[in-house]
C-alpha cells in the first residue's frame, strides 16, 4: 500500500497525524460552502430584524422584506427606481452598522445611515428614506443575528401576543362591567331613593332647579314606581363579581396605578411559585367572568347555576379556561440547564399550566460531558425537545436563529396555542465558533441536520401527518442540501464542484473539534480519497481503501480537502440516522407509507394479471348490476281502512275543526290537527269539519255509528272527503 | 386538549347542560281572536314552531307590529312585542334593533299597514338591511276595520271603498322589494301548504340582513272565494327550490308537482318569478349574505360608557358655546 494512504488511513482510524502525508488542521481554513459568505454584510437576507411594535401579525418583520415590499408598493412612481437604489444603499448601510452596535431603534438608525450617506452622495437620499419610511408603517428595535435575538425576538411576539389577549379581556372586562353597574344603578333610580325630589332635582342640573316642581314629579314616578327589585342574593353576588373584576391583577384595566402582575421569568421554578401563589386568584376570576356573563345577559338562575359554581375550579382549571389569562413565559438557557431546571420545565410543560417556555442554545456542539471528546449534536435542547413532543400536547417548535423570521407565524400559533408551549432556539453565538457570523453559525446548524427545524402543532389535528412538519428546513426531501460552488481547477478551467454541507463541515469550524481533520497538502491526487457524502453507509468491515474528505477553504480563497476520522464519520452518521427518523415523522420518505405504497402496487398489478384472465367472473358481476331494482317503497304512507284522519302536515291551524270538536280533533306538537278520538264525537261533526276544512284535508272514513240520526244524508256529504 | 381551537372547557359545558328549553305552549298567549279558518293562525303556529326549534328565549325575543289584523300577532306570543301605530312596525324594530342588537326581532305587518301607510320605511327598512325578519300578512283587503280595498287588492274588487270594484292594478310587493337598494332577502308564500311556510321563516330568520317575506293569506271573512282557485288547484302554485333556497319535501312534492329549480342568488330571474301573479311563485325569490348591516356599520363596538356619552354631549355643547376671546373677555 502506497505510504500516502496508510497515512489517510492512520488518520482516519486514530486521529494520528504519522508520517508526513497530512498537514494539520487550522482556523485559517473554513468549510467550502461558506465561501461565497466571507462578508455577510455586502449580502441582502433576513437579517436584521424589526420587532415591530405592533398586532402579533406583524409584530417581527425583516429589513429586506420592509424595503422590497415598500418598494413594491411604489409600482407607479416615476421614481421608483430612484428609491429603490436609495433604500437598498441605506439598507447596507444599516447592515454595516449593525454589525458593530448589534441593536438600536428603527427609527434613529435608519435616519443617520440616510444622514451619513446624504453626506457622502447626494441629498435627495433624504427624501427617499423618508417615504419609504412612511411605506414600512412600523416602530421598534431593529437587531442584528446575537446572542440575545432568540429570546429577545420570542418575548417581542410573546408580549404582542399577550397585548391582544389584554385588549380582548379589557374590552369584555368594560363591558361586563358597565352592565353590571348599570343593574345596580337600574335599581336605584327605579327605588324610593332614586325617585325623592332631591335625586330627581339633582338629575336636572343646576340651571333648571326652580323650573320644575321636583315634588310633584316625585310623586307621579313613586306612583308609578316598579314593584319589583334585586334580592338581596343577586345584589350582593353582582357586588361581588363587580369586586373581583375591579381587583384582579392578570391584567391593566386602563388604571395606570393599579399593579399588574409579571407574567416573564427566568427560570421554571419561579415562574411555578408565582402561578401557584396566584391559582385561587385565577380561579376566582375565570368564575367572576363566567357568573357575570350570564349576569349581563339576565340568565343566571340561582337554582342551577349556584351549585356548578359554589365547586368552581376546585379541581384545577383546564387550558380552555385559562385561555383568556395571561401565559407565563419562561426564558432558560440550554447551556446551564442543570437537572433540577430540566425537571422543572418538563413538570410544567406536563402539569397543564399554561407556560410559554423558550430554550436558548448557544452551542449546539457541546462535547459530551461523559465520554471524553464525544461530541453531542444538537445541545441539550434536543433531548428536552423529544420529551416535550412525547408529552403529545405540547407545542414544539424548534429552529436555528437564523430561520426566526421564516418561522414567525409559527412563533406566532405556539405563542397562540391553548396549552403549554416549548420553543427551542439556537443562537449560533457560542463562544468556540467565535470569527463566524452568529447567523451564518446558526444557518449552519440548521443546513447541517445538527439543529433541525421542526414544528409539533397539537392543534393542527390528530396524526402526525397533520402536527409534525420538518418543511421549513432547506432542501427538506434530502440528506443535506447540496451547495454547488463555481471555481478554476488547476488548469484554470471553470468547474463546479458538489459541496453537501454535513455535520462534519459544521464541527470543522469548532476549534474542540479541529483535531478531527487533517488537510491533505496541495498537489496530492484523489487516490484514496473519497467524498464524505459517498461514505453514508460505511462499516468498518476491514481495512479501509479509502478515507472520507470534506472541502474546505482557506483565507486565499483555495479549496483544500481535509481528512475526516472515524468518530467524527460516526457521529455524522448518527446524526444523518436522527434526521432520517425526523424525516418520516414529517411524513418525508416514511417507511410505512412506502412499504405500504410497494405492496400495493405488487397487488395492483397482480389485479390487472387476473382481470384479463376469466371472463366468467364480469359476466356474473353484469348480472348482479343489471338486476331489478326493488321497489322504493312510497315514502308518504296514508291511513287505510275506515278510520277518519287529517292530513296532518298540510294543516294551517286554522282553529275550524278545533271549534266544532275539541276533544274529537286535537293540535300535534307542531300545532297542525290530528284526529284524537273519532269516538269523541259525531259522524256529523266529521263532515262539517271536513266540509269547513279550507285546505280540504280531513277525511271521514266511515261512520262508527250506523244508527246516527241522518246519516244517509251524511254519508252522500261525506263521499268528497273519503 | 387536542383540538385546543374547538373544545371547550368542562365548566363551559356543564353550564350548556342547564341552558333553557322551551315547548310550543311556552310560546303561546291567550286565546287568538281571529276568526276560524284565518291565514294569521297558520303563520302564528309556523312562528311558535321556529322559536321553539330555534331555542329562542322569550325574554330575548320581539314581535314588533302595527295595525290590522296581522298586527295583533304580538298579544298571542309569550314573548316582548310591540303593538304599534299604524304603518310603523319597521322603525319601531329599527330602533329596538339598534339599541338590543342581540336580541331576535320580527315584525308582523298587513298589507294595508305596509304598503299603504307604512310604504316609506318598508322602502328604508330594506335599505338598511338591519337584522330582522319581517313578515307581510298580505290578505288583500283592510280586515280589522271590514273591508276596505288595499293595494294589494286585484283590480275590480268590490269594497266597502270601491264599490264599483277598485280602479287601480295591485301593487307587487315583491317587484317593490327586489327593486330596492341593498335588499337581501326576499321570499313569498302561501299560508296553506304550512311546511314550506315553515321553511321560509325559518330561512328568513337564518339570514343575517332584513328578510322580506310575502304570505299570501286567506280572509275568511271577507274575501273567502278569492283565493279558492289557488288552494284548490296545485297547479297553480310555482314550488320554488335549490339547494340554496328550500328544499321540497317528498310529501309536499306529492300534492305540488309545479316546480322550478331556482337560486336565489339570481337576481334577473328573482324579478321575472317575482312578477307572475299566477301561477303563485313559493320559496326564496332572493338572497344576498353579502350586504352589511346597518346596526354594523353604524355601531363602531365602542362601550357607552358614561364617560363616552359624556364626551359626545360635551363636543355638542361646544358647537354653541361662546368662547372668550383672547383677551380673556367674552
Amino acid at each position: 500500500m502506497d505510504g500516502k494512504i496508510q497515512d489517510y488511513i492512520t488518520f482516519f482510524l486514530t486521529g494520528r497525524l504519522d508520517g508526513g502525508s497530512l498537514m494539520p488542521m487550522d482556523p485559517v481554513y473554513r468549510p467550502a460552502a461558506f465561501g461565497p459568505y466571507s462578508d455577510l454584510t455586502s449580502l441582502r437576507y433576513d437579517f436584521p430584524l424589526v420587532l415591530n411594535r405592533a398586532d402579533a401579525g406583524r409584530a417581527l418583520q425583516s429589513l429586506s422584506h420592509l424595503v422590497d415590499d415598500a418598494v413594491a408598493d411604489l409600482a407607479d412612481d416615476p421614481e421608483r427606481d430612484r428609491i429603490a437604489r436609495h433604500g437598498y444603499a441605506i439598507e447596507m448601510d444599516l447592515r454595516r452598522e449593525l454589525d458593530v452596535s448589534g441593536s438600536g431603534d428603527f427609527h434613529e438608525l435608519w435616519h443617520a445611515a440616510s444622514d451619513r450617506l446624504s453626506k457622502e452622495r447626494e441629498d435627495a437620499i433624504k427624501d427617499s428614506a423618508d417615504l419609504l419610511w412612511n411605506l414600512f408603517n412600523t416602530e421598534g428595535i431593529i437587531l442584528d443575528a446575537e446572542r440575545s435575538v432568540p429570546f429577545r425576538a420570542v418575548r417581542h411576539l410573546w408580549s404582542a401576543v399577550q397585548a391582544d389577549k389584554a385588549k380582548d379581556f379589557r374590552r369584555k372586562t368594560e363591558r361586563l362591567l358597565l352592565k353590571l353597574r348599570g343593574i345596580l344603578n337600574a335599581e336605584v333610580a327605579n327605588s324610593a331613593t332614586g325617585r325623592a325630589p332631591e335625586a330627581l332635582r339633582a338629575g336636572v342640573g343646576a340651571g333648571f332647579t326652580n323650573a320644575f316642581d321636583f315634588t310633584g314629579m316625585s310623586k307621579i314616578l313613586m306612583d308609578s314606581k316598579p314593584i319589583s327589585a334585586l334580592s338581596d342574593g343577586r345584589r350582593q353576588r353582582i357586588r361581588d363579581l363587580i369586586e373581583v373584576l375591579e381587583g384582579q391583577k392578570f391584567f391593566s384595566l386602563g388604571n395606570e396605578e393599579a399593579a399588574t402582575y409579571e407574567f416573564a421569568f427566568e427560570c421554571s421554578s419561579e415562574a411555578l411559585k408565582a402561578y401557584k401563589e396566584r391559582h385561587a386568584e385565577a380561579v376566582s376570576l375565570t368564575r367572576a367572568l363566567k357568573m357575570a356573563e350570564l349576569e349581563a345577559a339576565g340568565e343566571y338562575r340561582e337554582r342551577m347555576h349556584d351549585r356548578i359554581f359554589e365547586g368552581f375550579g376546585e379541581r384545577g382549571l383546564g387550558f380552555e379556561d385559562l385561555a383568556e389569562l395571561p401565559d407565563y413565559l419562561v426564558c432558560a438557557e440550554a447551556d446551564e440547564l442543570d437537572a433540577q431546571e430540566s425537571s422543572g420545565i418538563v413538570e410544567m410543560l406536563s402539569a397543564g399550566i399554561p407556560v410559554k417556555i423558550i430554550v436558548r442554545t448557544d452551542d449546539a456542539l457541546q462535547p459530551s460531558p461523559v465520554a471524553e471528546g464525544h461530541a453531542n449534536l444538537g445541545g441539550r435542547s434536543k433531548s428536552l425537545v423529544d420529551l416535550a413532543i412525547g408529552l403529545a400536547d405540547v407545542f414544539v417548535l424548534q429552529a436555528g436563529a437564523s430561520q426566526l423570521f421564516k418561522e414567525r407565524d409559527g412563533l406566532v400559533r405556539g405563542l397562540s396555542y391553548t396549552g403549554p408551549s416549548l420553543f427551542s432556539v439556537y443562537s449560533g453565538s457560542g463562544k468556540e465558533s467565535k470569527g463566524i457570523p452568529a447567523y451564518l453559525a446558526s444557518a449552519a446548524a440548521t443546513e447541517s441536520r445538527v439543529f433541525p427545524s421542526l414544528t409539533y402543532d397539537p392543534s393542527a389535528g390528530h396524526d402526525w401527518s397533520s402536527r409534525m412538519s420538518v418543511g421549513n428546513n432547506p432542501s427538506p426531501e434530502d440528506d443535506w442540501p447540496d451547495h454547488r460552488l463555481r471555481c478554476q481547477n488547476s488548469s484554470l478551467q471553470a468547474e463546479t464542484v458538489s459541496a453537501p454541507f454535513t455535520p462534519a463541515d459544521l464541527m470543522a469550524t469548532d476549534a474542540r473539534y479541529f483535531n478531527r481533520f487533517a488537510i491533505v497538502p496541495d498537489g496530492a491526487d484523489d487516490e484514496g480519497l473519497v467524498p464524505l457524502n459517498d461514505l453514508k453507509d460505511f462499516e468498518l468491515e476491514g481495512l479501509p481503501e479509502e478515507v472520507p474528505y470534506i472541502m474546505l477553504v482557506g483565507e486565499d480563497n483555495r479549496l483544500r480537502k481535509a481528512v475526516v476520522d472515524l468518530r467524527t464519520l460516526t457521529e455524522v452518521r448518527r446524526c444523518l440516522a436522527m434526521w432520517h427518523s425526523l424525516q418520516e415523522l414529517g411524513g418525508i420518505h416514511n417507511s410505512h407509507a412506502e412499504r405500504l405504497l410497494a405492496k400495493e402496487r405488487s397487488e395492483r398489478a397482480l389485479d390487472v394479471t387476473v382481470s384479463e384472465a376469466p371472463l366468467t367472473v364480469a359476466v356474473t358481476v353484469g348480472e348482479t348490476a343489471t338486476a331489478e331494482p326493488e321497489e322504493v317503497e312510497d315514502a308518504i304512507a296514508e291511513p287505510v281502512g275506515d278510520d277518519p284522519f287529517i292530513e296532518t302536515a298540510r294543516c294551517t291551524s286554522c282553529d275550524e275543526c278545533i271549534q266544532i270538536n275539541g276533544k274529537m280533533f286535537a293540535y300535534d306538537e307542531n300545532k297542525q290537527a290530528y284526529i284524537a278520538d273519532p269516538d269523541a264525537g259525531t259522524f256529523r261533526q266529521l263532515v262539517e269539519a271536513a266540509e269547513g276544512c279550507q285546505v280540504s284535508i280531513i277525511h271521514t272514513g266511515k261512520p262508527r255509528n250506523p244508527n246516527e240520526p241522518g246519516i244517509e244524508d251524511l254519508i252522500k256529504r261525506a263521499e268528497d272527503f273519503q | 386538549m387536542m383540538d385546543s381551537g374547538h373544545s371547550i372547557s368542562p365548566s363551559e359545558c356543564l353550564l350548556r347542560m342547564y341552558e333553557e328549553h322551551h315547548e310550543i305552549e311556552d310560546y303561546q298567549k291567550g286565546v287568538p281572536r281571529w276568526c276560524t279558518g284565518c291565514g294569521d293562525n297558520a303563520i302564528l303556529a309556523a312562528i311558535q314552531r321556529l322559536c321553539r326549534d330555534e331555542g329562542l328565549l322569550p325574554e330575548k325575543t320581539v314581535f314588533v307590529s302595527g295595525i290590522g289584523c296581522s298586527s295583533r300577532l304580538p298579544h298571542y306570543m309569550n314573548t316582548y312585542g310591540f303593538h304599534g301605530i299604524h304603518g310603523r312596525a319597521l322603525p319601531v324594530a329599527e330602533g329596538v334593533k339598534l339599541a338590543r342588537p342581540e336580541l331576535s326581532v320580527f315584525v308582523n305587518t298587513g298589507d294595508g299597514d305596509c304598503c299603504s301607510i307604512g310604504a316609506a320605511h318598508w322602502i328604508h327598512a330594506v335599505r338598511y338591511n338591519m337584522n330582522m325578519t319581517m313578515m307581510l300578512h298580505d290578505n288583500q283587503i283592510y280586515g280589522l276595520t271590514k273591508m276596505q280595498a288595499s293595494p294589494t287588492s286585484p283590480i275590480g274588487l268590490k269594497s266597502n271603498t270601491t264599490p264599483r270594484g277598485s280602479y287601480l292594478e295591485a301593487l307587487n310587493p315583491l317587484t317593490v322589494t327586489l327593486g330596492i337598494s341593498n335588499v337581501s332577502f326576499v321570499a313569498q308564500v302561501v299560508d296553506w301548504i304550512p311546511e314550506v311556510l315553515y321553511q321560509v321563516i325559518s330561512a328568513a330568520y337564518h339570514h343575517k340582513g332584513f328578510s322580506f317575506v310575502r304570505i299570501i293569506q286567506r280572509c275568511p271573512e271577507w274575501l273567502p272565494k278569492l283565493m279558492e282557485p289557488w288552494l284548490h288547484d296545485p297547479q297553480r302554485v310555482l314550488m320554488l327550490h335549490h339547494e340554496d333556497g328550500v328544499e321540497i319535501s317528498p310529501a309536499v312534492a306529492k300534492v305540488y308537482t309545479r316546480m322550478e329549480e331556482h337560486d336565489p342568488s339570481d337576481m334577473n330571474r328573482a324579478r321575472e318569478i317575482a312578477s307572475s301573479i299566477d301561477p303563485i311563485p313559493t320559496g326564496i325569490l332572493y338572497r344576498n349574505e353579502e350586504v352589511p348591516c346597518y346596526e354594523d356599520v353604524r355601531l363602531d363596538g365602542r362601550l357607552r360608557t358614561a364617560s363616552l356619552v359624556k364626551q359626545g354631549l360635551e363636543a355638542e355643547f361646544d358647537k354653541f358655546t361662546v368662547w372668550p376671546d383672547a383677551s380673556g373677555q367674552a
